[in-house]
């Protein structure tokens, strides 16, 4: 082994892209392999990364993960969880939400959420920035090159500005986000990959906040979505929710009367409910006990029975079938029709859960994927597809949300139905209603009710410098192009004059491009802050590589090869080095090391030569044998 | 399929946006193989490549609108140019809408309508149903009524009349598809043989005028089940 390694002077970038599951409870981020899919694992083996933030204001220091986990029960004002369920959504959208958990909101919330935490506020999309970075970081540890492009994975029945929001947070954590690809289909796609006989698919999707049922035909690696259905506010979260308001009631009633909504309390109590809820996935009972030995009498013991634990839940899991039956509806499909049914999510493995599937698609469903991986795996394909690699595969995604606009009277005319293929487009034409005006307000909504105010405002627009003309004379084609990612844009032409037609665009909810350029701004110091740490543990490890092989050099070769004042250099150059490493300074380590590579060069010359004078020696004369 | 020819011509402009070749009307340029924007004229029969003919092999266009798919999707494109980016764009998206509107009878029927100059068929209540639907109406007002009073008797009385005219109306419906179907027969034949232009407009009044009864007894099936 030669002294000098190849010092890695901040990491190349990869042409590879990645696939990124961003979950409500869990995120993960994988990769095409050589042998197919596969996820990133950190040193211990976990793929998954808790979708958990915390947020220290007073060390600005920030936590994601396993750690940021760890400080929810002890510091549960400073962490943030499940914000996929926040991500596209004003204050009035999450009252709901925002009961069950302990978050404090920023005032001026209505259109984007702020989390307040101690003086710095932080969106939705910051906080999935910041797990989308900490996956990244895994990522281009484990290739050794910086990757920068990735496909991240949403709820399929995400509406435009949750898809846009994650789109943001991908932005955010310096990532080109090159699709945004709905969870079931990726799902298909990773199962779909080794059984390429036609069929007919339900991907059964019950995450932790969210659920989505789509309906896929699979042909000659065509995997074109039917029909999409769900509710992006039903998951895990709402079966753990069940189990404690029901510890909390019975608490109320006993010794820890009035401290159960203690935060650092709540988050006990949260984490009992989720691991009973686990256990009683693989066994018919479970036992949720609290003890508090400061307390008299502090003690909270019962056991709950599976059945009983089904009864709590069972209105949650009825919810899913009627999504599941409008989406055959829409797909022209009897339940009997469907080939195969896939179930995706943790929430899957719940035996109630699989039960009502069962029932209503009356075949057993796939079990045997991963429900926590196999999304992330998916969007690996899909990843490989975008980067080029394979074109023998191809995704055929619907919109879930019919496309409308405001007309007289309050009432939303149709322009793109839901389950249309992506991308699909749509134009109207629009004109004046009194002599002289010169704009045109639009406005486009998500839904499929009848009136404006049950629908989703997406965005309102206005058409302006028409030039002035009688009423009803200008005819202006707006057209609307819903995009592979399942995202809005908007696109205007005076069709008189052929000339484009300006647009001001207000999003009803998410964030200006302003928001996300200040934002970048506000993320370097963190950014500046983490490229340090990692800098160092960098510069760290390498100039351990390299103080060893020194070592290991001086001690088997150097009286032999070189004289004294080379000795005296190299050993020189190893304490400066040694030193350096006490200290907290990278720039100064690398320096070290670049001195100690120097210093030994020579040495290392002489010592390849020798193993290459000798590896030749070996050649000749096993050819000399051979011959 | 040589009016799949002629019509091609229509697909696209008429010289390559990037070697400036004279196109044959492909989606790609015959010369340097590039995706090409689609020309606003273009039609949805042309753009998959088939005749203006009514009576479509439904696997065959399946097959068309994957092999299309193929050719043109995003997905395919990620490193291209930013103007093949929207091209394929462009020519996805038709595609999708093309393949929806072709493979469902009645939209293909009434975008042919379309196609022909024929404005969207307003409802109209076939000429037989007048005095039904005038009965009808009074009898949604009525359940509407007994449904304010909460009159058990009269809302059972109302709403079973009305699931009768229900079961009525849904016959109708199907009568009206099995018409307008027959017609694709003909207009077929009308469009292979080159008819005078008098012969194909008394095709397409019928089935415009089909199509119109057919919107409206849906409307009306639609305001019953909704009271109902």
């Amino acid at each position: 082994m030669p002294v000098i390694e190849l010092s890695m002077s901040g990491l190349p970038k990869s042409g590879r892209v990645v696939g990124i599951d961003l979950g409500t409870t869990n995120s993960l981020v994988a990769f095409m392999g050589e042998k197919g899919p596969e996820v990133v694992r950190d040193e211990s083996g976990n793929a998954l990364v808790p979708s958990i933030v915390y947020f220290d204001d007073n060390e600005d220091r920030l936590l994601v993960g396993e750690e940021a986990r760890d400080r929810l029960i002890t510091e549960p004002r400073k962490a943030i969880y499940s914000v996929k369920r926040f991500m596209g959504k004003g204050s009035a959208d999450v009252q709901e939400d925002l009961s069950a958990v302990p978050f404090q909101i920023a005032p001026d919330s209505e259109q984007v959420i702020g989390f307040q935490m101690g003086d710095r506020v932080f969106t939705p999309p910051e906080i999935s920035a910041f797990i989308l970075r900490d996956l990244k970081r895994r990522a281009s540890k484990f290739f050794g090159e910086e990757v920068t492009q990735a496909v991240i994975t949403v709820p399929a029945y995400f509406n435009d500005a949750q898809r846009q929001a994650t789109k943001d947070a991908g932005h955010l954590a310096g990532l080109e986000v090159l699709r945004i690809v709905n969870e079931p289909t990726a799902a298909s796609l990773a199962y779909g990959i080794d059984h390429r006989d036609e069929a007919i698919v339900a991907v059964y999707d019950l995450g932790g906040g969210t659920f989505d049922i789509s309906i896929l035909k699979l042909k000659d690696g065509i995997f074109e979505v039917l029909a999409t259905n769900g509710d992006t506010h039903l998951g895990g979260d709402d079966i753990d929710n069940r189990l404690i308001t029901l510890i909390i009631e019975e608490l109320e009633q006993g010794p820890f009367k009035g401290a159960a909504r203690e935060p650092v309390i709540f988050q006990a109590i949260r984490k009992l409910a989720i691991r009973a809820k686990h256990e009683l996935s693989a066994s018919d009972h479970a036992s949720l006990e609290i003890y508090s030995p400061g307390q008299p009498g502090g003690e909270y013991n019962r056991e709950i029975t599976r059945n009983e634990f089904a009864a709590l839940i069972s209105d949650i899991v009825e919810r899913t079938l009627g999504p599941c039956k409008q989406a055959l509806k829409d797909a022209g499909l009897n339940p009997e029709q469907i080939d195969e049914v896939v179930m995706v999510g943790g929430s899957t493995r719940i035996p109630l859960v699989r039960n009502k599937v069962r029932d209503l698609f009356k075949r057993e469903p796939h079990v045997e994927l991963n429900p926590d991986e196999v999304v992330a795996l998916g969007a690996a394909i899909q990843a490989d597809v975008l980067g080029g690699g394979r074109r023998d595969l191809l995704l055929l995604d619907v919109t879930p949300l019919s496309l409308g606009i405001e007309t007289m009277g309050g009432v939303v005319a149709k322009i793109i139905n839901r389950n249309s293929t992506i991308p699909a487009s749509a134009s109207e034409m629009f004109t004046t209603w009194v002599d002289n005006q010169t704009g045109i307000d639009v406005h486009v909504l998500q839904g499929e009710r009848e009136m404006v105010a049950d629908c989703r405002s997406l965005a309102k627009f206005t058409l302006k410098g028409i030039p002035p003309q009688p009423a009803g004379l200008p005819r202006i084609e707006v057209r609307f192009l819903i995009d592979a990612n399942g995202i809005l844009t908007v696109s205007a032409r005076d069709h008189r004059t052929g000339q484009e037609q300006s647009i001001e665009v207000k999003p009803s909810y998410g964030l200006t491009d302003e928001q996300i350029e200040k934002m970048l701004l506000d993320s370097f110091e963190f950014a500046e802050e983490d490229l340090r740490k990692r800098q160092l543990v960098e510069a760290r490890n390498e100039a351990e590589t390299v103080i060893r092989a020194a070592e290991r050099a001086l001690a088997e070769h150097a009286t032999r090869l070189i004289d004294k004042n080379e000795r005296e250099a190299i050993a020189r150059a190893l304490g400066e080095l040694r030193l350096a490493l006490t200290g907290e300074d990278y720039v100064l380590v690398r320096e070290k090391v670049k001195a100690l590579d120097d210093a030994s060069h020579h040495l290392a010359e002489i010592i390849m030569d020798g193993a290459v004078l000798a590896a030749l020696k070996d050649r000749k004369a096993s050819e000399v044998a051979e011959g | 399929m040589s009016e799949a020819v002629v019509n091609k011509a229509q697909v696209s402009s008429t010289s390559c946006s990037y070697c400036g070749a004279v196109l044959s009307g492909g989606h790609f340029c015959g010369t340097c193989d590039r995706i090409q924007p689609v020309a606003s004229s273009a039609d949805y029969f042309a753009f998959i490549g088939l005749p203006r003919k009514l009576r479509l092999d439904e696997a065959e266009l399946e097959k068309s609108f994957y092999a299309l798919s193929r050719q043109f999707h995003p997905d395919y494109f990620m490193s291209a140019s930013e103007a093949e980016r929207r091209a394929s764009m462009e020519r996805s998206s038709m595609l999708n809408d093309a393949y929806r509107t072709l493979r469902d009878r009645v939209a293909r029927a009434e975008y042919l309508l379309s196609l022909e100059g024929y404005k969207a068929a307003e409802k109209k209540a076939p000429p037989d149903l007048l005095e039904e639907v005038f009965e009808l109406n009074m009898q949604i007002e009525e359940l509407k009524a007994a449904k304010k009073m909460a009159d058990e008797d009269e809302i059972a009385e109302a709403a079973a009349s009305l699931e009768d005219a229900l079961a009525g109306l849904r016959a109708k419906l199907v009568e009206i598809d099995e018409r307008l179907f027959a017609q694709f027969e003909q207009w077929d034949s009308v469009f292979e043989n080159k008819s005078a232009s008098g012969e194909k407009k008394i095709v397409l009044d019928r089935m415009s005028a089909l199509l119109s009864h057919r919107s409206y007894i849906r409307n009306l099936v639609r305001d019953i089940t909704e009271v109902l």
